[in-house]
C-alpha cells in the first residue's frame, strides 16, 4: 500500500483554473473524500491523479512514483499508473460478461489463467457477486453493477482506489446500505481511498477526513468532526449542514472569546475570530445546537416564533428577534408563540464575511 | 495483498498510438491532398505535368474562358444543376410528408420503392430514362402511337434538368422523411391545442421545422446536378449540349488525339472552388439549425393526418410519380435486356431473346468488368470500412493533438466531384514516383473510390461512436490498456453494428461508381460502370441493359442480405 501526494496541483483550461494549488497527503489506507458543489474541481482533481485529465503544474506521487512532475508533456499514461476507479456510471463493458470485466484488466497484465480465475473469483467474492460471473452487466441492477465495477477496479489490487460518485445513481435507501459496505471493505483491504462526492452525509459517514472543495480551491482539510464543528470559514460552515448566519459588529477580541453586537442590539459571547476591515463579522450557529432556556444570562435571547415546520425527526421554527431571523431545531413540538433561547458560546464560530462574498 | 507493478515511469518518446495517430493522419493527407495537388499545378502550367520545361502561367484560365462556346457550357451546368435542385425538392419534400405523415393508402410499399433508385448509379438510372423517355423509347413511342404526341425532350438542358431532378427526389426524400418522423408530435399537438386545425399544424409547425433537411438536400442535390456526368453525357451528346463535367469528361478521354491539359485543369479547379464553396455554404446554412432542432433522443410516434376525401386523390399522384420516374425505369432496363428490339408496337413475346445476356457472358471482357465490380466492392468496401474507423477513432476518440484537422481532412472529399477524383488519380499516379505501379489496376479505383466515399462512411460510423459513453474508454485505460487495446477491445465490439452498416453503404457505392473509374482503368481493370459507359457511347443498348440489370439485381441481392443477416442499417 502507498500513500499519495498531491503538491501545488494547478489544472487550467484556457484562462479558466479548474482546480488551484492543491496540497493533500493522503496517507497509506486512509480513506480520504473530496467534497464540494458540482463545478468545485473535485472529480477534475480525481481524474487527474488517474491520469485521465491533463494537470498544468504540480506534483503527483503514489509512494515513491512521481506521475506527474509539472512537465504537461512527461504525464505517466493512465494505463501505466496501476489506479483503480469507480465511475460514477459505472462504465461497465457490455459486451463483455462480469467475469469478462474483470478478466480485461488482468490479462493486459499477462496473469496467467490459473490465476486469473482465482483473482476473479476472490474479488467477486469480496463484492458478494460469484453467483453473477456470466452475466452481462445489462442483466443486473444498480447496485449490483456498482458493485461489479468496484470489484473491476480492486482485482488487479491496486494501490490506490479512487471513487468518483460511485453511489449517486442508487436509491436513497440503497445508498446508506452501499456506504456502510464500502467502508467496511476498504477498511478490511486497507487500500489508500479517494472518494469524491457533493453529499455531505456520506462524506461525514464514510471518510477517514474530508477536503472540502469549492471553486477550485481548498477550504478545510480535516476529520468529518472538525469539518462539522470546526469550519474554517463560512463556505465551509453552510455548505456542511446548515448553519444560521448573524450580522455583527466585534466591540471586543481577546484571546479566549470575542464580544460581538448584532443586528438587533443585543450582545453574545462568542469564541474568537477574523473580523472584517471595519469590525463587521458573522456569527455561525447550526439551528440545533440552538437551546431552549429557563432563565435570562449571557447569549439569551427572547424570539417570536414566526413558522413552525414539521420535519419528521424534529420540529424546525424560524424565530425573530428585532431585526435578526433565524431557524432553531428541537425534537419536540413548542405551543408557545415566544420563547427564551441561549446560544451557546462553544458552538458559535465567528467569521469576517457571509458565505458567498467570497 | 501484493501489488503487481508496473515498471512505467514519466516520459514516454513515441508509443504505438502516437505512431498510428501521425501514421493515419499522414496517409490520409496524401491520399486526399495527392489526387488534389497535380490538378492545381497543370491549371497554372503552360505545358503537360511531366514535362520539366514547363513554367507557371495563367494562361490555361484565359484560354479557358476565351474559349468558344465556354460561357455556354458554364450557364448549362448552373442551369442544369439549379433545376436538378429544383425539382428533386418539390416532389421529394411532398412524397416524405405524404409518405411519412399522412394516412395515404400504400405509403408502405410506395416508400420501399422510393429507396430503391439510391442503389444504383445514376448512369443505369439515366439509361433507364433513355430507354422508355427517349426519342425512340417505350413511353415516347406510346405517347405518340395512342395519344398523338410525346411533349417531352429529353435532348434540351431543360428536359435533362427535369430527368435528373426527378432521378434526385429520392435522396430529398430520404432526408426530409428521417426529419418529418422525427419531429416531436407534441409540438403539432401544442399548435393544435391551441387553435390550429390539423394541416394548419403541419404547415406551420412541422413543415417549417424540417426546414435544416430541406435545406441540405437542396445544397446537395445542386452539388450532384452540377457534376453529374451520366444525364448530360446521354442527353446532352446527340445534342451538343455541354455541361463542365462532359467537357471534361471528353476533354480527358479524348487527351491523347488532342492535347489540352491545362484547359482541363483550369476547367477542373473552376468546378473544385464552385463545389467546395456550396459545400461550405451548406455548413454555413446549417449552423443555426439549432433553432428547428427537432429530434428527441426518446421515441416518438408520429400521428398521422387523416387526409380525408383526398385519400385516394393523393395515392394517384403518389403512385403516378413512382411508376413513371421509378418503376417504369427499372422496369424499362429490366424489358430491354429480354427483348431485341423494345417498343410498343410490336407484341412483347415475338421479340423476346436472351442474346443480350449470352453477349454479355459470352465476351471475356464484360465478364471481367462484372468480376472486378463485385472485386472492387467487397474487398475495397473492407478496407475502406477498417480505414474510415481508425480515422474515425483518432479524430473523434483519441488525444491526438490534431484530431479536428484530421477529421476536416477526411470530410474533405465531400467536395471532390468523382471526375475530379479520377482526373487527379489519373494525373498522380504519373506524377508521384513509385505510384506507377498501381496505374491502371483495380487498386487505384479502390483506392480513388476509398477516397471519395470516405465521408459516407464516416457518417455511417460517426453517430454510433458518439452513443458509446466516453467512460468506457477511461475504464479500460485506467484498468491497463493503452489507447490502440481500448478501441480494438473496447469500442470496435460495441461498434459492430455500425460497421455492417458503413461496409454495406461502402459496397453499395463502390459497386455502383462509374465516374470516378472513367479515367482510371485499363484493359484488364474495367467495371460495369466503365463498361456500361463506353457500350452507352456506341449506342449498344442490348448488352447495355443486360449489364445494368446484372448490376440491380447483384445490388438487389447484396441488400437483402446486408440487412437480412448483417442487420445493417441502409437508409432507414
Amino acid at each position: 500500500m502507498a500513500d499519495l501526494v498531491l503538491q501545488n496541483l494547478t489544472i487550467k483550461y484556457g484562462s479558466v483554473t479548474a482546480v488551484d494549488n492543491l496540497n493533500i497527503h493522503v496517507a497509506s489506507g486512509e480513506f480520504l473524500t473530496l467534497l464540494g458543489p458540482s463545478g468545485c474541481g473535485k472529480s477534475t482533481s480525481l481524474f487527474a491523479v488517474a491520469g485521465l485529465n491533463h494537470a498544468t503544474s504540480g506534483t503527483i506521487r503514489i509512494g515513491d512514483r512521481v506521475l506527474f512532475d509539472g512537465n504537461p508533456n512527461n504525464t505517466v499514461p493512465p494505463e501505466k499508473r496501476n489506479i483503480g476507479l469507480v465511475f460514477q456510471s459505472y462504465a461497465l463493458w457490455p459486451h463483455k460478461t462480469v467475469a469478462e470485466n474483470l478478466a480485461f484488466p488482468l490479462i493486459l497484465r499477462k496473469i496467467g489463467r490459473a490465476e486469473r480465475d482465482e483473482r476473479i473469483k476472490e474479488a467477486l467474492g469480496l463484492v458478494e457477486m460469484l453467483p453473477y460471473a456470466d452475466r452481462y452487466p445489462f442483466e443486473l441492477s444498480g447496485g449490483q453493477q456498482q458493485r461489479v465495477a468496484l470489484a473491476r477496479a480492486l482485482v488487479y489490487r491496486p494501490p490506490l482506489l479512487l471513487l468518483d460518485e460511485p453511489l449517486s445513481n442508487l436509491d436513497a435507501k440503497l445508498r446508506e446500505r452501499a456506504r456502510v459496505w464500502l467502508r467496511e471493505l476498504q477498511e478490511r483491504l486497507n487500500v489508500t481511498t479517494i472518494y469524491v462526492t457533493h453529499d455531505q452525509a456520506e462524506a461525514l459517514a464514510v471518510s477517514d477526513r474530508i477536503a472540502v472543495m469549492s471553486m477550485g480551491r481548498m477550504r478545510q482539510l480535516g476529520t468529518p468532526r472538525d469539518i462539522y464543528e470546526r469550519p474554517a470559514d463560512s463556505f465551509v460552515a453552510d455548505f456542511i449542514g446548515s448553519s444560521n448566519f448573524f450580522d455583527g459588529t466585534m466591540i471586543e477580541s481577546g484571546t479566549e472569546k470575542a464580544r460581538i453586537r448584532l443586528a438587533d442590539g443585543s450582545e453574545i459571547v462568542t469564541p474568537p475570530g477574523p473580523a472584517g476591515k471595519d469590525g463587521s463579522v458573522v456569527v455561525a450557529i447550526r439551528p440545533e445546537k440552538i437551546e431552549l432556556t429557563g432563565e435570562t444570562g449571557p447569549n439569551t435571547m427572547r424570539v417570536s416564533i414566526e413558522q413552525r415546520t414539521y420535519l419528521g425527526s424534529v420540529w424546525q421554527y424560524a424565530v425573530r428577534s428585532g431585526a435578526v431571523d433565524f431557524r432553531i431545531q428541537t425534537p419536540s413540538e413548542l405551543k408557545e408563540n415566544s420563547i427564551l433561547v441561549r446560544i451557546p458560546q462553544e458552538h458559535c464560530a465567528v467569521f469576517p464575511e457571509k458565505p458567498g462574498a467570497n | 495483498m501484493t501489488d503487481i507493478s508496473h515498471a512505467g515511469t514519466a516520459g514516454r518518446g513515441i508509443d504505438r498510438s502516437r505512431a498510428i495517430y501521425w501514421g493515419v493522419a499522414a496517409l490520409t493527407t496524401i491520399l486526399v491532398f495527392g489526387p488534389i495537388t497535380p490538378i492545381i499545378f497543370q491549371a497554372f502550367l503552360d505545358k503537360p505535368l511531366y514535362d520539366d520545361t514547363a513554367v507557371l502561367t495563367l494562361g490555361n484560365f484565359s484560354r479557358l474562358i476565351s474559349e468558344p462556346g465556354m460561357a455556354g457550357v458554364f450557364f448549362n451546368t448552373l442551369y442544369f444543376g439549379a433545376l436538378t435542385m429544383l425539382v428533386a425538392q418539390v416532389f421529394g419534400t411532398i412524397m416524405a410528408v405524404l409518405v411519412g405523415r399522412t394516412n395515404l393508402p400504400g405509403r408502405k410499399w410506395l416508400g420501399e420503392i422510393f429507396i430503391w433508385p439510391l442503389f444504383v448509379s445514376n448512369l443505369v438510372i439515366a439509361f433507364g430514362w433513355f430507354t422508355m423517355y427517349g426519342p425512340s423509347g417505350f413511353m415516347t413511342l406510346a405517347a405518340k402511337t395512342y395519344l398523338g404526341g410525346a411533349p417531352w425532350n429529353l435532348y434540351s438542358v431543360t428536359g435533362m434538368g427535369v430527368v435528373a431532378g426527378l432521378s434526385q427526389a429520392p435522396l430529398t426524400y430520404l432526408m426530409c422523411l428521417a426529419a418529418v418522423t422525427k419531429a416531436d408530435p407534441l409540438l403539432e399537438d401544442a399548435a393544435r391545442s391551441t387553435g390550429a386545425g390539423p394541416f394548419r399544424a403541419l404547415f406551420s409547425v412541422t413543415i417549417p421545422m424540417i426546414r435544416p433537411a430541406i435545406i441540405y438536400s437542396a445544397v446537395l442535390n445542386f452539388v450532384v446536378g452540377i457534376e453529374m456526368l451520366a444525364i448530360p453525357l446521354l442527353f446532352g451528346g446527340p445534342s451538343g449540349i455541354q455541361t463542365v463535367t462532359t467537357f471534361l469528361y471528353n476533354a480527358g478521354i479524348n487527351a491523347a488525339v488532342r492535347p489540352e491539359y491545362g484547359i482541363v485543369g483550369a476547367a477542373a479547379v473552376i468546378l473544385l472552388i464552385v463545389v467546395a464553396l456550396l459545400v461550405w455554404l451548406q455548413g454555413f446554412l446549417m449552423k443555426s439549425s439549432g433553432r428547428f432542432v427537432t429530434v428527441r433522443g426518446k421515441a416518438s410516434r408520429p400521428s398521422t393526418l387523416d387526409l380525408g376525401a383526398w385519400r385516394w386523390p393523393a395515392f394517384f399522384f403518389v403512385f403516378a410519380f413512382a411508376f413513371l420516374t421509378i418503376i417504369s425505369i427499372f422496369g424499362g432496363i429490366f424489358m430491354r435486356s429480354a427483348v431485341s428490339f423494345l417498343t410498343p408496337l410490336i407484341p412483347f413475346w415475338k421479340v423476346m431473346t436472351t442474346a443480350n445476356f449470352e453477349n454479355v457472358l459470352g465476351s471475356a471482357t464484360y465478364v471481367r468488368s462484372i468480376v472486378n465490380s463485385v472485386v472492387v466492392a467487397t474487398i475495397g468496401a473492407a478496407i475502406g470500412t477498417f480505414f474510415i474507423l481508425v480515422i474515425a477513432l483518432v479524430s473523434r476518440r483519441s488525444d491526438f493533438r490534431h484530431s479536428r484537422a484530421l477529421e476536416y481532412i477526411a470530410l474533405f472529399p465531400r467536395s471532390l466531384p468523382g471526375i475530379i477524383a479520377g482526373l487527379g488519380f489519373f494525373y498522380a499516379v504519373i506524377w508521384l514516383p513509385g505510384a506507377d505501379i498501381i496505374r491502371g489496376t483495380v487498386a487505384v479505383l479502390i483506392l480513388a473510390f476509398m477516397i471519395r466515399y470516405i465521408p459516407v462512411g464516416f457518417g455511417a460510423i460517426a453517430p454510433a461512436l458518439a452513443q458509446v459513453g466516453e467512460e468506457l474508454d477511461r475504464g479500460a485505460r485506467i484498468s491497463g490498456a493503452d489507447w490502440w487495446t481500448t478501441v480494438t477491445r473496447i469500442i470496435v465490439p460495441i461498434l459492430k453494428p455500425a460497421l455492417f452498416s458503413c461496409y454495406a453503404l461502402l459496397f453499395i457505392h463502390f459497386f455502383k461508381e462509374y465516374v470516378t473509374a472513367a479515367f482510371l482503368y485499363q484493359p484488364g481493370s474495367e467495371i460495369i460502370g466503365t463498361t456500361m459507359l463506353q457500350l452507352v457511347a456506341q449506342g449498344d443498348n442490348g448488352p447495355v441493359s443486360a449489364l445494368a440489370t446484372i448490376q440491380v439485381v447483384i445490388t438487389a441481392a447484396f441488400v437483402i442480405l446486408a440487412r437480412r443477416v448483417m442487420g445493417a442499417k441502409i437508409y432507414g
